[in-house]
Formats: structure tokens, sequence, C-alpha cells
């Protein structure tokens, strides 16, 4: 036991003074009484001249004494250290991927973490951040216990892939130069190897836990030679034990026929059905009776698309490079006549949108989107990470010579030159649109690697998806939004619940659940349009449920990290004083004096 | 009021009994030493010149020869003394109020039974060693009695051996003596001794029940009412005990003195029964009938 004010054990030299008071002769109390004839006879001590008397340790002393000792106690605040994670400000990253709903891992992550806030005092502040696919800070620098554990019970797992990266990021912003900060991460270790490590002034919760897994790592749509649909279904065995699962498909929710596969361990196995589904209808699979370790990715959906060839026009300077990545798209076609399903404006006048158009920059911008003057020689510095049209494309040497300038509050930045936007994501008239800014003439984009790429996950967005069903991105990746005017739009989630989204919100985020995401928008006199329909698939990767060490480095980001807490006795030393001086008070009371009894006299005469 | 009516009338009922023959005056309902007119025969005795004739028994001449006088018991009333002690150690613990009731039941107990009743208070005041009371003789006389008893109040101090002295040495005629007092004073042994009384009596030796157990803690500093001597006590469950065995020997010499001089003893504890345990202890004496 160690104490923060030692110098208060000087106090306990008032003992000498309290015992002092015990040797030194009382003051009797005088009671007059009808006669001392009788005490005369008792033959007591007779009394001393000396003002002192030997001391006799009485109860009363003794308690006395003992008050005053835990007197000084409490003066002197003892205190025991206790090993702690926490220290003046701990932030909490908790891996919320796909992977930590194996086994109960972010439940015991959560365990873990609530453990750790009853330590929290008024030395101690959390912050909380969740590493989902898109990290996002829950409570920062919280001293209240409630509000760290109202924010953890906040976590779900996602089916998506933890950017632990971004949350690490997040949460050495929270740190403060006045407060030492250390980073707890709560997770798997996830599969991508962090650009850092050893991780500076964090510490690495592992978790590790591990069960049988089987999971649908392929759920899609092919078109087949007899002009139907057919369901490819691969089912992965993560254990160590062959299995026998059986699929169940479904269109609408209603039962369409049955997979049964053999998977020997850790492979998968496959296999094609044929369905009969059309344009817009929810096709699922999952697995039945599975008791597995993770439940999430025992179930996939996908939306059947328009059709098997969307119809592509190019209108404007017509591209040569444009016209070639529809011919070479899968599932598309260039629409010599007749209506097409998909537009290319490559420059002049901007057409009335009525379908999904990619806009290659028109001389008049869309509902929207302002433009106010023109910019060159300008290059790339920003791509919008984690989102799945960039994925794998590197725009980092793209130099444009022209480009517009242009205002869109509401439209999903991709790829911007600085502040200037110059590949946006959005919607018109409820259709999907992406604009250039630039013309493609005028850049080197067209030269990229990633170009054709980049084409075809554009055409894909605007055709909705390819292979005939609605495009499926991993859970997590953000859901471009833009409602038309005087609209609201709303989201329908997987598990059905409804969410309000705010007037020029230029993307939904909330796309952790894998399913089917339905959108509508409602108009001012309370009517629902339908708008488009985005599919969000667990992440494969998360299935296996592998688990990776991180490296991290001591100490907190700001100072020294502090690994002990201390807890001081106060509470329970003041509760031995009070203790103490109850039962003194009780000793103490027995005042001398005749009795206190009620009389029993009376008046004896009548 | 003292007493009550119920307790008159229960009195009324009563007499005095006196254990030897009284000395008095004027004839009353107790025998007397002096032989008198009584219809109860006491002795005989040799006849002298004088006697009256009527009174030789002539049977006893005719058998022995020898000229004998019939002699018969005297009815004279009994000269009761009833002495209260007004000490201020009386005045604690109700004991005085007890004492005063007790004391105006023996003397009314007296005077319904036709005899001489005088009052006494012990110390008397302006330095005399007794007050002399009113005298009684009929229940008549009863009220001046009890007016008396009435206007005593527990505040003197004095020597109860003296107070003693002064009433055995008055010279009056002797007879029966109820002494209603707590003893508490230094020379109760030497005032008990003094009280060879005639015709008996009766001790109420009248203590407070906080005497009887005192419920004292603490280092304390007694004060004696009457002295202002004081006393330095530290009570501990030693000194309790010694003061109960102190008690009880006080209360069993002081009824060994009382019965050396011819008086009944009765200690009383001041508490509102105590009317009926006297007349109750004096029942068993047969001092009262």
């Amino acid at each position: 036991m160690s104490f923060l004010i030692p110098a208060a054990f000087g106090l306990a030299a008032l003992a000498g003074p309290l015992i002092v008071l015990y040797m030194l002769r009382s003051r009797r109390q005088r009671i007059e009484v009808p006669s001392t004839l009788l005490w005369q006879q008792l033959d007591l001590p007779v009394s001393s001249a000396v003002p002192w008397q030997k001391l006799r340790l009485t109860p009363l002393l003794i308690l006395q004494l003992l008050v005053l000792a835990a007197f000084v106690l409490t003066l002197a605040r003892p205190f025991y250290t206790q090993q702690t994670l926490l220290g003046p400000h701990t932030v909490f990253v908790v891996d919320t991927s796909g992977s930590m709903a194996m086994a109960g891992r972010l439940e015991r992550a959560k365990t873990l973490a609530l453990d750790l806030i009853t330590d929290l005092s008024e030395a101690n502040q959390v912050s909380v951040v969740e590493a989902g696919p898109a990290p996002q800070v829950l409570v920062a620098f919280a001293r209240d216990p409630e509000l760290v554990a109202s924010a953890l019970a906040e976590l779900v797992p996602t089916g998506g892939r933890a950017d632990l990266s971004g949350a690490i990021r997040l949460a050495r912003g929270l740190a403060t130069p006045d407060r030492p900060t250390n980073v707890l991460i709560f997770s798997d270790g996830g599969d991508v190897p962090l650009p850092e490590e050893p991780v500076a002034g964090a510490d690495y919760v592992m978790m590790d836990d591990i069960g049988p897994n089987l999971a649908i790592t392929v759920w899609s749509l092919e078109p087949s030679t007899e002009g139907t649909t057919r369901a490819f279904l691969q089912v992965s065995n993560f254990s160590a034990e062959p299995a026998s699962v059986r699929a169940e498909v479904m269109v609408n929710g209603l039962t369409a026929g049955f997979v049964d596969l053999e998977i020997a361990p850790l492979t998968d196995a496959r296999q094609t059905t044929p369905i009969d589904a059309g344009p817009g209808d929810v096709v699922s699979a999952s697995l039945l009776d599975s008791t597995d370790s993770l439940s999430m990715d025992d179930r996939a959906s996908l939306v059947v698309g328009g059709g098997p060839d969307r119809a592509v026009s190019i209108v404007g300077n017509g591209s040569p490079f444009l016209a070639a990545l529809v011919d070479a798209m899968p599932g598309f076609a260039s629409a010599n006549e007749g209506p097409a399903d998909v537009l290319i404006v490559d420059g002049g006048a901007l057409p009335e949108i009525d379908r999904p158009t990619w806009l290659i920059a028109p001389t008049s911008a869309p509902e929207g989107v302002t433009i106010s003057e023109l910019v060159r020689n300008t290059a790339v510095t920003y791509q919008r990470p984690g989102e799945p049209i960039l994925d794998s494309v590197d725009l980092s040497e793209v130099a444009v010579a022209e480009a517009q300038v242009v205002v869109a509050p509401r439209w999903l930045t991709l790829v911007r030159a600085g502040e200037v936007p110059l590949i946006l994501l959005g919607e018109v008239n409820g259709h999907r649109v992406a604009y250039f800014t630039f013309d493609l003439t005028h850049s080197n984009l067209v030269v990229q690697v990633g170009f054709p790429i980049l084409g075809a996950r554009i055409l894909e967005w605007l055709g909705g998806g390819s292979a005939g069903a609605v495009s499926t991105e991993p859970a997590g990746a953000p859901i471009a939004m833009s409602a038309p005017a005087g609209t609201i739009a709303q989201v329908t989630l997987p598990d059905g619940s409804v969410r309000d989204l705010l007037t020029g919100t230029a993307a939904f985020t909330d796309t952790g659940q894998p399913g089917v995401y339905r959108i509508q928008y409602r108009a001012d006199d309370g009517t629902l349009i339908e708008g488009p329909v985005a599919v969000r698939s667990f992440v494969a990767d998360e299935s296996e449920g592998s688990v990776r060490q991180i490296a991290t480095g001591g100490g907190a980001i700001a100072e020294e990290e502090p690994s002990t807490l201390i807890r001081e006795w106060a509470p329970w030393v003041i509760g031995l004083v009070l203790l103490l001086m109850a039962v003194e008070w009780w000793v103490g009371h027995q005042r001398p004096g005749w009795s206190r009894r009620p009389r029993r006299e009376r008046s004896m005469a009548a | 009021m003292i007493l009550t009516p119920e307790l008159r009338a229960r009195l009324e009922r009563l007499s005095v009994q006196s254990r030897r023959r009284v000395s008095a005056q004027w004839a009353g309902r107790h025998s007397s030493r002096h032989k008198g007119e009584s219809l109860d025969f006491a002795d005989y005795r040799e006849y002298v010149p004088g006697d009256d004739f009527r009174r030789i028994d002539h049977n006893l001449w005719a058998r022995l020869g020898v000229l004998l006088v019939r002699q018969f018991e005297a009815e004279e009333e009994l000269p009761l003394k009833v002495v209260l002690d007004t000490s201020k150690s009386m005045s604690f613990f109700s004991k005085f109020e007890v004492a005063r009731v007790l004391a105006a039941m023996l003397a009314y107990l007296g005077l319904a039974g036709g005899d001489r009743v005088q009052l006494f208070a012990v110390p008397g005041d302006e330095g005399h060693a007794v007050r002399l009371g009113p005298v009684g003789r009929h229940l008549s006389q009863w009220p001046r009695l009890e007016l008396w008893l009435e206007s005593l109040q527990p505040t003197g101090s004095g020597s109860l051996a003296s107070a003693v002295r002064r009433l055995s040495g008055e010279g009056t005629v002797r007879g029966s003596l109820i002494l209603v007092s707590d003893l508490l004073t230094p020379d109760w042994q030497p005032a008990l001794d003094g009280l060879a009384v005639g015709s008996g009596g009766v001790v109420l030796h009248v203590l407070g029940q906080e005497e009887l157990s005192p419920d004292l803690a603490g280092d304390l500093r007694l004060a004696d009412s009457e002295s202002g001597g004081e006393l330095e006590v530290s009570t501990s469950e030693d000194t309790m005990h010694r003061y109960r065995e102190a008690l009880e020997r006080f209360a069993l010499e002081a009824s060994g003195r009382a019965r050396r001089s011819g008086l009944d003893y009765v200690l009383v504890p001041a508490l509102p029964g105590a009317p009926d345990q006297v007349l109750a202890a004096l029942a068993r004496a047969e001092a009262v009938r």
C-alpha cells in the first residue's frame, strides 16, 4: 500500500495529547445525594493530589486511538496500483469487419472493452472508433462509462472489410497534446497489412476465436445459352472436417430449389442451377441447418438486372476509346438504332436526362451541378478511398489539360485535382449519372492502364450491374444517392429497417449489412417513387476468419504510456472511520448520572 | 389531605397493641403498669391498712388465713409518640412524602384506638433538637394533627441522637414510639440505642429506590445534602457490589439495634405501596390488630 500524502502521518502525533488527556484526572461530575454515609463505608481509594494518574487502557481510549489512526490513514490517502490498459486518454478501435462476427469475436471485444471502462475515472477519458468499412468515431473524450458502454453496444459486425488504417488514423486524430493518448485495437488483424507497422502508441488485443465455417463465397447470375438465367453458387468449407450442406435458392423470398453440396475440408464446391427470375427479382441463396461459427456469410442475395444486353448510345464527339470500351464490355452493346439503356454524352449540349447517363464535359451542367470556370493543366491528387469503382485503378499519373470547375454539393466526388472535382457520381431525375469534368481527349486518362477498368465499372454502375444482375458491391461500400428534386430519399435496409436521408445526402454509407438495399423517393405529397436497388455482399475473404498479428509500438502518442491506475482506498477507509466513530459514540454514550429509567414514584397523597 | 378516606376507614378498624404495660395519667384502653379498676384480674398483694375491704379475697382468707387484696388491670390510654424525620436527606426520591404518609397513618391509628398521640419532628427548627407537634386523644383532633404534618418540610439538619435523648428525657409518660426516618445521619447508631421505649414501638426505615439500587456511572463527586461534604467515587461493578453489601449491613445493624431497644424494624422502600407493606409488617409483628 502506498500513500499519496504520507506527510499526513504526522497527525498521528495527536495520539500523544489524546493519551495525556486520559492520564489527566477528569473533573468529576458533582452529584448531590441524600447522604454519603454508606459510600464512606466502601473503603474507596484516596484521591491523589497530582493531576495525573496511571494510564488505564479503556475500550474508549482504544477506540479513539483507532479512530485517530483511521482518520490519519484517510488523510494520507492510501492507494494501490492496478495494471490497466487504460491511460489518460484511450481510444478503443474496434474492428467490425465480417470476420469479427466469427465465434463471437466482436462480443468478446466488447466485453473486454466494457471490463476496462469499469476502471474509468475522472482521470481517464475514452474514445471509441468503429473500424468498419467506413471508420467512424462513435464517442470522443468520454468520462462517463455509460456513454462508452452505449457506444460499444452500437457495434455490430458488418459484412465488409475493416479499414483499420483509416480507423487508426481517426484514433490518432483524437490525440491531444495535453494528454497522453494510447490506442487499443480490438481486432483479428484483418487481411490487409497496415501501412505502418509497428503501430506506434497502440496496444493490440487480438480476437483470435475461431470455429468451423461454411460460407457462400460466390453467388452470381449468368445468362445461359438457352436464353434463361442460371445461378452460380460456390460454397467454401473453412473447417478441417468435410461438410455436407444444402443450400436453398429463393426468388423474392419463395423457395425456387435446393442445391446439395459435399465439400472437402478447406476446399470449395460449386454448382450452377437454373432459376426462373426476371428483371428486378431478388435471388437469394442460404445454407440450411448451418451451425457454423459465422452466420452472416451463410446467405447471399442479388437482384436480376434489366437484361443480358444493354444498349449504349454515344452522342457528341464520340471518342473512339468510348466506342471500343462499349464494344468490349460483355452485356453491353452499341445502340445504333432504337432507344438506349445507357447514354454517353461526350461533350456537346446536355440532353434531357431520362436514363442512366455518362456525361463527359458537357457544355451545360445537369441539375445540381454548377459550372463556374475552367481550370488548366492540372493533375489527379485524390482518389476516394474504398470506392469500389476505383478499386485497383491507379489514376495518380492522370494529367488534365483543361477541366470544368464545378460545384456539386449533392454529388459524390470520386476523383479530384486539388479542390477541382474530375469525376463525380450522382443522380438526375432518378437516373444514375457519371460526370467527367474534362474531355477525354484533353487528358491522358484513356492511355492509362486503369481506363478500361474504370470505364467498365462506370458502365456497370450506370447499367445496374453486369451479367444480368444488378452490380453487387462489398458490404460497407456507399450507395450514391441523388434524389429527384422535391423528394426525400429513404433506404430500406436488408433487415427491413427504413432510413430517411436528409435532403442533399450524396451517399448512404450505413451499408454494413449484406443484402439488398431498396431506395425510394418520397414526394411532398407522400407518394413513393421507386428508385434503384443496390446489393451489398459479404466479403468472401472475411469468411476464412484468419487472424493476423499486428505489431504495435509501446508508449502513448504524446507521452510515456501510463500502464497503471491509481486506486485509492478512500471509500473503505472512510467507511472504517465512520464505523469506528459510531462504535466509539455508542461506547462513550454511557454518561454518568442517575438512572434515566422512568421513575416509578408518584405522589403518595390522595 | 395526607390520608385518603379509604385508608382512614381501614385504619379505624385497626388498633395499636402495646407489648408492655402502659404508664399514663389518664385512663385508656391499654393495660397500665398501675393496677386499676378494670374487670381484668391482675395479681394479689397483702392487705395494708386503708385498702378497700371489697378487694379482700375472702376465699383465700378462709383457706389460707392470710389477708390478700385482689388487684385488677388499670385501663389506661397509650401514649404514642410519632417521630418524623424532616432532615434534608428525606427530601430525595419521595422519601419524605412516603414517610409523612406513614407517620400520619400510625398517628391516625392511635387516635382511632383512643390513644394519646403526640407528633414530633426531628430535627427541630431554630436549633432545637426536636420540634414538638400537636397532641391528640380523639379522631376529632385529627385535622389539627394532619395540618401540622402537612406544614412540615424536609429541610433541616441536626443530630438524631440528641433528639432521641430529648424525647427520652422529657419526663413524660413513657409509651410507644414510632420513628419514621432514613437513618442517614452519622449518629444513627446511638440514636437507636437511646430509644429505650417502655411500651415498644417501631422504626420505619424509609429509603428511596435509588438508594437501594443506585444507578450511577462514571467518575463522580458525591455531595452530602446535609453536611455538604463531598466524596469522590469511581463507579464500577466492584464499587456497586460493595455499596450493596454496605447497605445490607446498614439495614441489619439498624434492625438489630432497634430490636435491642424494644422496637420493631421495618425497611420501607419509598414506593406507592409503602402503607400496605407497613401495615402488613406491623400485623405480622402483632403491633397492630
